[in-house]
């Protein structure tokens, strides 16, 4: 039985640069997929092409099955394949309900604003409800994004960087969200730096290099792979640097 | 925030005031402003949809307004229909042309879709000087007329004078008005201002950028050509002259100075600027200096517009406290 998203041999080249050389990934309802790679290696390239923004010069994606490789963002994103981003992506000057209830209304929810205040419960922001955006922490609205995310009805969740500077505090709050998702049986291909929350809550890790997939497989044994300790971990003193 | 009793009082008061205005003001040539004005005013609460909600600078909507004239002055002089008849085709032209020119443009956002707007425009007024054969060029069409409304049981009621076209003029402001107000006030108001505040994030959501882009660029031309269809009648004439970018400009300034993204701020910018330089001619050689430097002025001190300040004022203090504190 194929896998709820599945990604075939995906080649992406930006002019002469291969930023993807045919990386094959999958991922199932209730499970986590970290994908861990050193700056620049395709990760976020990675998401792109599965979001539709970026189109594979060879290679596939399936949902639930069917290509979706060819369509639109917005399409892409009603089937229930959502993402966020590296950098953060808000409904600046906008009230928390009204941005959250963006995903809700491009579904033609009857009732936006009930879906969009769910999504903010689910990640905690509730009471900040009629606060704008822009008023928040940098921490809230990495949350916030998620619950943006969240009332788009997602099958399949894309995380870019969630705990990107976020202090240990912050980042033992997504984890516990994102562990909250999984066990809603939301499908989650997660790509972060902080080697703690890849290694505490993943499932699968893939681990791409110069757009190449270069292990595979539960956390600890990807840890412990001679190919990735070489091409992204290093020496153990500058993975901790990096980690942080 | 329009639905308090306040703002229903206030809306049936402007209303009443508005409908008023011959009743009181006799004098031709303040009747002629405010037909003008409310020309105008349908106008840019059309373009207000694209650049005050969806959030795009488009400069051909002075372009479809001309278009909308000539619409329905050509119907009128080749095929003798009447206004009645020329208004909405004027409307639906205009409409399916901004599709397909949106279906070119409104993939792209910011200066190349500023600039296309431009081309477009400037492409529509070399037509209208060129194809002499069908618009005389620059010697125009003259010779259009305000056509009686004709309703059963009563018989013909003649519009020529100013203070009855004044009615015509402020129903279809109003219908204008309506309209847009109606959709952005749908869930689609919703997605153009979401569009208008994060267009990557709104389409990674599930929300078509393009498609709603769309429904603004296409309904407020549509209600340009309508206008333009209006002032063509109103004029009696109509030349090349409408495409001169003097009048885009002015309507942008209605928009931005009037409050964008709000409808009545446009239709209020609509008035004071129709007004306001005819008040200026007092200052004779001074008159365009004054009307700058007000320009001027108003951008630097009211950025928002002149309805952001005027709202703040008269709402209730509690209201006007959560409404900063949610700004």
């Amino acid at each position: 039985m194929p896998a709820l998203l599945e990604g075939h041999r995906l080649a992406v080249r930006f002019g002469g640069v291969a930023a993807l050389k045919g990386v094959d990934l999958a991922v199932d309802a209730g499970e986590v997929l970290s994908v861990i790679g050193p700056n620049g290696a395709g990760k976020t390239t990675l998401f792109n092409v599965i979001t539709g923004r970026v189109r594979p010069a060879a290679g596939a994606v399936l949902f639930d099955g069917e290509p979706i490789h060819r369509l639109a963002p917005f399409r892409i994103a009603l089937l229930g394949v959502v993402r966020t981003f590296q950098k953060t992506e808000v409904f600046g000057p906008l009230r928390l309900i009204d941005g959250v209830a963006a995903g809700a209304l491009a579904r033609n929810d009857p009732n936006p604003l009930a879906r969009a205040s769910e999504a903010l419960s689910t990640v905690g922001l509730d009471r900040k409800a009629h606060l704008s955006a822009q008023q928040l922490s940098y921490g809230d609205q990495r949350l916030l994004e998620i619950a943006q995310a969240l009332a788009a009805k997602p099958k399949v969740l894309l995380l870019d960087e969630p705990a990107s500077g976020m202090n240990h505090h912050e980042s033992k709050r997504i984890m516990k969200l994102i562990v909250e998702l999984r066990a809603r049986g939301l499908a989650m291909i997660l790509v972060e730096h902080n080697m703690h929350v890849v290694m505490s809550i993943s499932d699968r890790v893939i681990v791409i290099n110069y757009g190449e997939k270069i292990a595979e497989g539960r956390p600890d044994h990807v840890r412990n792979d001679a190919r990735v300790i070489e091409a992204y971990l290093g020496v153990p003193q500058a993975a901790d640097a990096r980690a942080r | 925030m329009l639905d308090a009793l306040p703002y229903r009082l206030a809306t049936i008061a402007v209303l009443v005031a508005l409908f008023a205005i011959p009743l009181v003001v006799h004098d031709d040539y303040y009747l002629h402003l405010f037909i003008v004005s409310g020309i105008f005013a349908a106008a840019v609460v059309g373009l207000d949809l694209i650049v005050g909600y969806v959030g795009q600078l488009s400069l051909a909507h002075a372009a479809f307004f001309a278009m909308g004239a000539y619409t329905s002055a050509l119907l009128f002089i080749r095929l003798h229909w009447s206004m009645w008849l020329g208004l909405p085709a004027a409307a639906l032209l205009v409409g399916v042309v901004a599709i397909v020119l949106g279906s070119i443009i409104l993939r792209t956002r910011g200066h190349r879709f500023i600039i296309i707007t431009v081309v477009f425009a400037e492409l529509m007024r070399l037509v209208a000087t060129n194809w002499v054969d069908m618009t005389r060029g620059f010697m125009g069409l003259p010779g259009l007329v305000v056509p009686p409304l004709v309703l059963p049981g009563i018989g013909a009621i003649d519009l020529t004078s100013k203070s009855r076209f004044y009615y015509v003029v402020l129903v279809a402001a109003i219908v204008a008005f309506v309209i847009c107000r109606v959709i952005v006030r749908s869930s689609i108001g919703r997605k153009f201002v979401l569009i208008r505040e994060n267009e990557p994030l709104a389409e990674s959501l599930g929300i078509s950028a393009f498609r709603y882009s769309m429904i603004a660029f296409a309904v407020g031309a549509a209600i340009a050509g309508a206008a333009g269809s209006l002032y063509a009648h109103y004029v009696g004439f109509v030349s090349p002259d409408l495409f001169n970018f003097s009048y885009v400009t002015i309507m942008l300034i209605m928009v931005i100075l009037g409050g964008k993204g709000t409808l009545v701020g446009p239709a209020l910018g609509a008035v004071i600027f129709t007004f306001l330089p005819e008040f200026l001619r007092e200052a004779s050689h001074w008159r365009m200096i004054t009307f700058a430097a007000i320009l001027i002025a108003a951008t630097l001190f009211m950025p928002k517009g002149i309805v952001f300040p005027l709202l703040t004022h008269l709402l209730p203090r509690e209201r006007r406290l959560r409404n900063a504190r949610a700004a």
